[in-house]
Parts: C-alpha cells; sequence; structure tokens
C-alpha cells in the first residue's frame, strides 16, 4: 500500500478495472471505477460493498428480459448512480471484495500493532 | 494506515449483524406477547392480558437496549419489519406454553451472541450482555412458574379463573 503524504490518498486495493483509495483526511474511502470517482463513509462503503454483492449473477444470466442485463444501483449517500452491466458487476465485486479484505487486514494488524504501543 | 473500521466502531460485522438479529427477535417477541395479550382479553383472561401487555413493553424495553448500545458503540442499529405475527392460539395454556417456547429461544440467542463476543474477543459487548443473560434467569423462571400453576391448580371447573387470577403474583425473588 503506497502512502502518499501530499493527497493522504492511501492506494489500499487495485484491480485492472478500478482502484480503492483510503483518504486519511476525510477519513472515507474512494472508489474510482469506470472512469469515474465516488467517496464513501466507512459504513457507506461497507453497505455498498454488501448491496453489490447481493446482486445476483446467475439471475441476471438466466433472465432473458432486456432489463435483467442491467443492475441500477441508486444509493442515497452518493450522488452518482452506478448502471451495471454483467461484466462491470463481476469487476465490481472483485474490487470491493479484494478492498474489504485490505481494510479488514489493515485493522487485524492495527490492533496487533496497539498492544506494543505503550 | 490509519484503522478507519475501528475509528467508526468497535463492533465487528458480525457482531453488528448478530445484535441487529436480536433488536428483531427482542421486537417480535415484544408484538407476539401483545397478540397473546388481546387473546387473552377477548377470552375473557383480564389479568393475563394485563400481564402480557406488561411483557410486550419490557421486550420492547429490551430492544431499545439493545437498539442504543449498538449505535452508542458507532454501529447501525436496524429498526427491524416485524410481520406474521399469530393472532390466534390454541388455548389458555397453550400462550403460556409459547411464551416459555420464546423465552428458551430467546436465551438460545443470547448465549449464541456472548459465546461469539468471547471468541472474537469483544469483552464490551460481552460485558453489556450480562445484563440480558440475568433477566432471562427471571424471564424463564417466571414463565415455567406460569405453566406450572396450570398442573398445580388445574383447569378443571373454576381453574382457568383461578389460574388468571394468580398469574400477576408470580414473580422471582433470587
Amino acid at each position: 500500500m503506497a502512502d502518499n503524504n501530499y493527497s493522504q490518498l492511501i492506494e489500499v486495493f487495485s484491480t485492472e478495472h478500478g482502484t480503492v483509495y483510503q483518504c486519511n483526511r476525510n477519513n472515507n474511502f474512494v472508489v474510482e471505477f469506470a472512469g469515474n470517482c465516488s467517496a464513501f463513509k466507512t459504513g457507506n462503503f461497507l453497505d455498498f460493498t454488501r448491496r453489490v454483492n447481493a446482486i445476483n449473477l446467475s439471475e441476471m444470466a438466466k433472465n432473458t428480459s432486456r432489463h435483467a442485463d442491467i443492475v441500477i444501483l441508486m444509493l442515497h449517500y452518493t450522488e452518482r448512480c452506478f448502471v451495471l452491466t454483467m461484466k462491470d458487476v463481476i469487476r465490481l465485486k472483485e474490487l470491493l471484495c479484494g478492498a474489504k479484505a485490505m481494510i479488514e487486514l489493515n485493522s487485524i494488524v492495527n490492533e496487533c500493532l496497539r498492544q506494543y504501543a505503550f | 494506515m490509519k484503522d478507519l473500521l475501528r475509528l467508526r466502531t468497535s463492533l465487528t460485522e458480525e457482531i453488528e449483524a448478530l445484535l441487529n438479529e436480536q433488536i428483531k427477535m427482542e421486537a417480535r417477541s415484544s408484538s407476539i406477547y401483545l397478540s397473546m395479550s388481546s387473546w387473552c382479553d377477548r377470552n375473557g383472561f383480564d389479568n393475563s392480558a394485563k400481564y402480557l401487555e406488561k411483557q410486550s413493553g419490557e421486550e420492547r424495553g429490551h430492544m431499545l437496549k439493545l437498539f442504543r448500545f449498538v449505535n452508542d458503540m458507532g454501529g447501525k442499529a436496524i429498526s427491524p419489519e416485524i410481520t406474521d405475527i399469530p393472532q390466534e392460539f390454541d388455548s389458555f395454556k397453550g400462550v403460556f406454553e409459547l411464551a416459555l417456547q420464546q423465552e428458551i429461544n430467546v436465551t438460545a440467542s443470547f448465549n449464541r451472541i456472548a459465546d461469539r463476543c468471547f471468541k472474537a474477543k469483544d469483552f464490551m459487548t460481552f460485558q453489556f450482555l450480562q445484563w440480558f443473560l440475568n433477566e432471562q434467569i427471571e424471564e424463564e423462571y417466571v414463565a415455567r412458574r406460569i405453566l406450572e400453576l396450570f398442573e398445580v391448580i388445574g383447569e378443571e371447573g373454576t381453574g382457568r379463573w383461578q389460574i388468571d387470577k394468580n398469574i400477576p403474583g408470580v414473580s422471582y425473588g433470587e
């Protein structure tokens, strides 16, 4: 995880299709995906991850109606409206799950380090 | 790197989800007690109706205690959606058999959460749960004692009237 003190943005996890950053100035997460950036508070980021993970890919694949080809996520905590194709959903799931795992790992590392802090 | 997860809340995702499930369970419990109260009222068991209405209020109190705790710890307490509450019951005794079963389920659920808290080393929540575990001793005792009235007094003749009369007096003295 490369630390950039100037912008306070730290790369948490990255894939070919996007990156999740942690902003230490604003205490939030920035998701860069499909050419756009969206900032999420911690709780909202976790909620966003849950919602993306809850998208049923097999149902999308099985359903032959045209509206089933895309998923629209309109979330009250971001102005961005996510219009996702099946491919986007797979990519976004990969990005968010990877980021979440790294965030949790960071929390575990911090917890372990705290016992030596004082 | 700053630990934003810990800055937000001391609850892990798993414990927060378990507490929210418990909030739902308490809310459901409160609704069922209220429904039992209504059934007793309709069938002429006035004392039981009042007792069950009071129990409903207590369960709601438990729900709110959990609800506030989740929010106080930085988590997200979820106002539960409660549906499919039974409105009819087989018998007067059946009402209290269900009440005891409900309390047993609540105790089992708190035990499971306490076990998870202990394993996750979340001793703050573990400590918080002690109040509920103590409360369950009383809840189960009273529910069991009431059921025993059906055996001791018997339902024949004016038995049910007698049982109804005695229900508000059942209490737990440590």
